[in-house]
């Protein structure tokens, strides 16, 4: 997950985890530590009561980022397009 | 919390871009055709959808991971799950997904997150969880 993102637009209260992208709960068929994950935001429903607050779920991945990648077919037409086009980087920052 | 957890309606959202298969797809041609636009549209994903009731049409994530376990995603049978157990009072009748590649925010911001919000509160929605994918 990106939490900065998240933060940046405002949210009232943000956890975040150290999982890869696609899985936020955690792995397929994983139900209790899916159930944990959960619980564990939910949590943040009573603990979080002030503006902004962040907290950073205790949990870690099982897989090296490589590992966590492998057979991924992810092809954004974003990306496509600035492959071709890599003068149009400065364009994704300013939000296109 | 204006009361507690295990008496709240929780409903989820998620940013997969999980839409049913009966339902209308997020349009990926368009942002084939212009990448630098996302579908800003939203889905009602009714309790009990699973994922062989759903297509995920985020063309940025893995996709393989909530279409084999849409939990991975909307843990909406988790949801129930501690739903069962006391955490919250019940999980809502009605789940949201919007597809979470927004470079220009303004129509989900402006639209479909106060169409979302509305939609939650005319349904005795009272807490809301997104998992952003």
């Amino acid at each position: 997950m990106i939490p900065e993102f998240t933060r940046a637009v405002g949210v009232p209260r943000l956890a975040g985890i150290a999982y890869p992208m696609s899985r936020p709960m955690g792995r397929p068929g994983d139900a209790r530590g899916q159930r944990e994950v959960l619980r564990a935001l939910l949590d943040l429903l009573i603990s979080g009561r002030a503006p902004d607050t962040y907290v950073e779920l205790p949990y870690s991945w099982p897989e090296t980022p490589a590992q966590a990648r492998k057979g991924a077919d992810v092809h954004p037409p974003i990306a496509q397009l600035l492959a071709r086009k890599p003068w149009l980087l400065p364009k994704l920052y300013a939000g296109g | 919390m204006a009361k507690p957890l295990s008496e709240c309606t929780v409903a989820l959202i998620t940013t997969a871009g999980v839409a049913r298969t009966d339902d209308v797809p997020f349009d990926q041609e368009r942002e084939r055709q212009d990448p630098w636009w996302g579908d800003p549209t939203y889905r009602t994903i009714p309790l009990g959808t699973t994922e062989s009731d759903v297509m995920l049409y985020h063309m940025h994530i893995d996709t393989r991971f909530g279409q084999e376990d849409l939990d991975v995603v909307l843990p909406m049978r988790r949801l129930s799950e501690l739903a069962s157990v006391g955490v919250i009072g019940r999980p809502a009748d009605t789940h949201y997904s919007i597809m979470g590649y927004q470079l220009r925010p303004q129509v989900l911001e402006t639209e479909t997150a106060p169409a979302i919000a509305r939609e939650m509160k005319a349904r005795g929605v009272d807490a809301a969880a997104l998992v952003p994918a």
